[in-house]
C-alpha cells in the first residue's frame, strides 16, 4: 500500500515539482503559432505597411475623384470601392506574408521544432493557417475602416458617402477583409506546398499577375469565359462594384455572382490546402 | 527507452541506414559514434517522426513518437544547432514550443536559466553563435522535462567550459534514471560522458556494447619499451610464454602478453638499460577506427591512390 508510506521516505529527486506538461491541442497549437507570429518584427511592418496603403490609396482615389466628379455619371461613384481601393496593393503585401510565415519554417529550421511539438502534422498546418487567417481578417477589417475614414474627408465634395444599409456597399465593404483571407489561405496553401519562399512567391504572384491575365487575353471565347474561374478572377466578384468594374482582375466579366465567385476562390483554397495537407502527411521534414 | 527494429532508410537506390535494430535503455549515457554520413542524424530524425523509415520501426517509450499525446514530456530532441527562426528571440522561442504543451512561462525561465541563456535570452537567434544555439537546442530538449532526451551533437561549437557543463548535465540526467542518446565525432568527449556505445558504419550496427568492451575489441594493451639494446632484450621476452613483439623503431620494442613489471624485471637481470617502459592504452578512437574502418563513406585521397579504376573500365 503505497498510501501507508510516509512522505519522508520519498526520494529527494521527487520533491522537486515535476514540470507541468499538457497534451497538444489544437487551441495550444493556435497559441503557440501565434506567438511565433507577434515575435517576429517583419510580422508587424507588413501588417503596418498593409494598413498604410489602405489610408494612402483610398486618399488617392477619392481625392482623384473628387477632382473629375462633375464629369462622372453617379453610377460611378461607389465610394465603397475607392475608400478600400487599398486591397489592390494590400493583397499582395498579405500573400507574401502567407507565404513566409510558413516557407520560412522550412529556411530556418523551425520546422523541425514544430513538427516534434506537433508530430501529427495536419494540427500544425491548421493552427497556423488559423493564426494567418485571423489576423488578415483583422487587418483588412481595420484597414476597411481606415480606408473609410481617409475617404470620408472627400464624402461633401462629392455629395456621396457609405451607406451599409445599401446591400452593394455592404457587401464591398464586408468583402475586402473576405477576399484577403481567403486569397491568404490559398497563398499560404501554395507555400505550404512549395516550402521555398522564393517559389511560393513567384508561384503565387504568377498566378495573380501572368497565368490569369493570360487567360483572359486571349481571344479564345471558352479560354475567356474558363478564366473566370481562376481564382482571383472569381473571389474579387465579392469586392467588385458591377457598375465601376474591378481594379483587381482585369476582366470585367459578370458570369459569376459576387458569392458564387468567391464560392469558387474558397473552392480552390480548399484544393491547395488539400494538397499541401497530403505532402505534409507524406514528405520527410 | 528507445528501441529500434529493422530501421531502414533509403533514397532512391541508396540506403543510409540498413536494418539498424538496437535499444538506448534508461539510466545511461548511450553514445551514437559513426563516421559522417553513416546515418547517425537520419536515425535519430526517424525517431521523432521527422523522417518516414522506408521499413522497419522505432519506439520510444513503448509508443512511436507521433502516438505520444505530450511527446515533449517523453523525448527532448536538439537535432541541428539551430532549428529557430532567426528573427526570433530565443525566449520567445521556447515561449511557443512550451505553449504547445501548455507548459508554463516559469518552466521557459527555469531552462533558460538552467542553460545560462539568461543574458542572451532576448537577442535575436540569427545573432547567436555556434555555442549559444547550442545552448538553445539544449534548453528546447529540457524544457518538457522528457524521461528520455536525444541529442546530434550537443557540444558542437561550445567551449571547454559548455562541453564540461553538457558532460555533467548528461550524467546527471542519466542518474536520475533518464534515457539519454547522443551522437557526438569526438571520440574523447563519447569516451568520457557515455557508459554504452551503439557504432554505425554504413547504415549498419558494428557494434553496441559498454564503452570498455568496445575498446577491448580493438585489442589487449602494449607494453613499450624503449632500450638501446633492443635486439637482445627482444631475444630475451621472445622466451616468455605467449609474448609477441613488434618494432616499430629501431630502438622501439612493442610487447605483447607481458606486465610493466614483468619486462622491467627481464631487463634488470640482463643488465639491459630501459630509457622508455609504458603501458599504451588502446583509445576508444583506435577500436572506432578498427570497426569502422572499411565502413568510411569519405576516405581521405591517400588511402585511395590503389584503387585507381583501371583503363579496361572505360567504355
Amino acid at each position: 500500500m503505497t498510501a501507508a508510506l510516509p512522505a519522508t521516505s520519498l526520494p529527494a529527486a521527487s520533491t522537486r515539482p515535476r514540470t507541468v506538461v499538457q497534451p497538444v491541442t489544437f487551441g495550444r497549437l493556435v497559441v503557440a503559432e501565434w506567438v511565433k507570429l507577434r515575435s517576429l518584427r517583419s510580422t508587424w511592418w507588413t501588417l503596418a505597411s498593409t494598413l498604410g496603403l489602405f489610408v494612402l490609396l483610398a486618399a488617392n482615389r477619392t481625392a482623384g475623384m473628387a477632382s473629375i466628379a462633375d464629369h462622372m455619371p453617379d453610377d460611378f461613384l461607389v465610394m465603397p470601392v475607392y475608400a478600400t481601393s487599398g486591397v489592390v496593393i494590400a493583397q499582395f503585401v498579405l500573400c507574401g506574408l502567407a507565404v513566409a510565415v510558413i516557407t520560412g519554417e522550412y529556411r530556418s529550421g523551425q520546422i523541425r521544432a514544430t513538427l516534434t511539438a506537433a508530430p501529427t502534422r495536419l494540427p500544425a498546418l491548421w493552427a497556423k493557417l488559423a493564426v494567418v487567417v485571423g489576423v488578415v481578417l483583422v487587418t483588412g477589417t481595420i484597414g476597411t475602416l481606415l480606408g473609410w475614414a481617409t475617404s470620408a474627408f472627400w464624402f461633401d465634395a462629392l455629395g456621396q458617402s457609405i451607406d451599409l444599409t445599401d446591400p452593394e456597399h455592404a457587401r464591398l465593404m464586408l468583402g475586402v477583409p473576405l477576399y484577403l483571407a481567403a486569397m491568404a489561405a490559398l497563398a499560404f496553401g501554395i507555400g505550404a506546398a512549395i516550402r521555398s519562399t522564393a517559389a511560393g512567391i513567384t508561384a503565387m504572384f504568377g498566378l495573380v499577375f501572368i497565368i490569369e491575365p493570360a487567360f483572359s487575353y486571349i481571344p479564345i471565347e471558352p479560354l475567356q469565359k474558363l478564366a473566370a474561374y481562376l481564382p482571383t478572377a472569381a473571389g474579387s466578384r465579392l469586392v467588385t462594384s458591377d457598375t465601376v468594374g474591378s481594379f483587381i482582375s482585369g476582366t470585367q466579366s459578370t458570369t459569376l455572382g459576387p458569392w458564387a465567385g468567391f464560392g469558387v476562390l474558397l473552392a480552390w483554397v480548399a484544393v491547395t490546402l488539400v494538397v499541401a495537407a497530403v505532402l505534409l502527411r507524406r514528405r520527410d521534414a | 527507452m528507445i528501441e529500434a527494429i529493422g530501421l531502414t532508410k533509403r533514397y532512391g537506390d541508396k540506403t543510409v541506414v540498413d536494418a539498424m535494430t538496437f535499444t538506448v535503455q534508461p539510466g545511461r549515457v548511450t553514445g551514437f559514434l559513426g563516421p559522417n554520413g553513416a546515418g547517425k542524424s537520419t536515425t535519430m530524425r526517424m525517431v521523432v517522426g521527422l523522417d518516414r523509415p522506408t521499413a522497419g520501426s522505432v519506439t520510444v517509450n513503448g509508443k512511436p513518437y507521433a502516438q505520444h499525446r505530450a511527446p515533449l514530456g517523453e523525448v527532448g530532441v536538439l537535432l541541428e544547432a539551430k532549428a529557430v527562426h532567426p528573427g526570433r528571440s530565443a525566449r520567445e522561442h521556447l515561449l511557443a514550443q512550451a505553449s504547445t504543451h501548455g507548459i508554463g512561462r516559469r518552466r521557459v525561465e527555469e531552462v533558460i536559466e538552467l542553460t545560462g541563456l539568461g543574458p542572451a535570452a532576448r537577442k535575436r537567434a540569427g545573432k547567436f553563435s555556434l555555442g549559444m544555439g547550442q545552448r538553445l537546442g539544449v534548453a528546447v530538449a529540457l524544457l518538457g522535462d522528457p524521461h528520455t532526451l536525444i541529442l546530434d551533437e550537443p557540444v558542437n561549437g561550445l567551449d571547454p567550459e559548455g562541453v564540461l557543463w553538457v558532460r555533467t548535465l548528461l550524467r546527471g540526467l542519466a542518474a536520475e534514471g533518464r534515457t539519454v542518446f547522443l551522437s557526438s565525432h569526438l571520440m574523447s568527449e563519447m569516451a568520457l560522458t557515455a557508459d554504452h556505445l551503439v557504432v554505425i558504419g554504413r547504415g549498419r550496427v558494428v557494434a553496441d556494447a559498454p564503452v570498455a568492451d568496445v575498446i577491448a575489441l580493438a585489442g589487449t594493451p602494449a607494453v613499450r619499451v624503449r632500450t638501446p639494446d633492443a635486439r637482445r632484450l627482444a631475444a630475451l621476452l621472445t622466451r616468455e610464454p605467449g609474448v609477441e613483439l613488434a618494432s616499430t623503431a629501431p630502438d622501439v620494442l612493442e610487447v605483447t602478453g607481458i606486465t610493466t613489471a614483468q619486462v622491467a624485471q627481464v631487463a634488470a637481470t640482463a643488465g639491459v638499460p630501459l630509457h622508455e617502459l609504458t603501458l599504451t592504452q588502446v583509445s576508444l578512437e583506435d577500436a572506432y577506427l578498427q570497426l569502422t574502418g572499411d565502413s568510411v563513406e569519405y576516405r581521405s585521397t591517400a588511402a585511395d591512390a590503389t584503387t585507381r579504376p583501371v583503363a579496361g573500365a572505360h567504355r
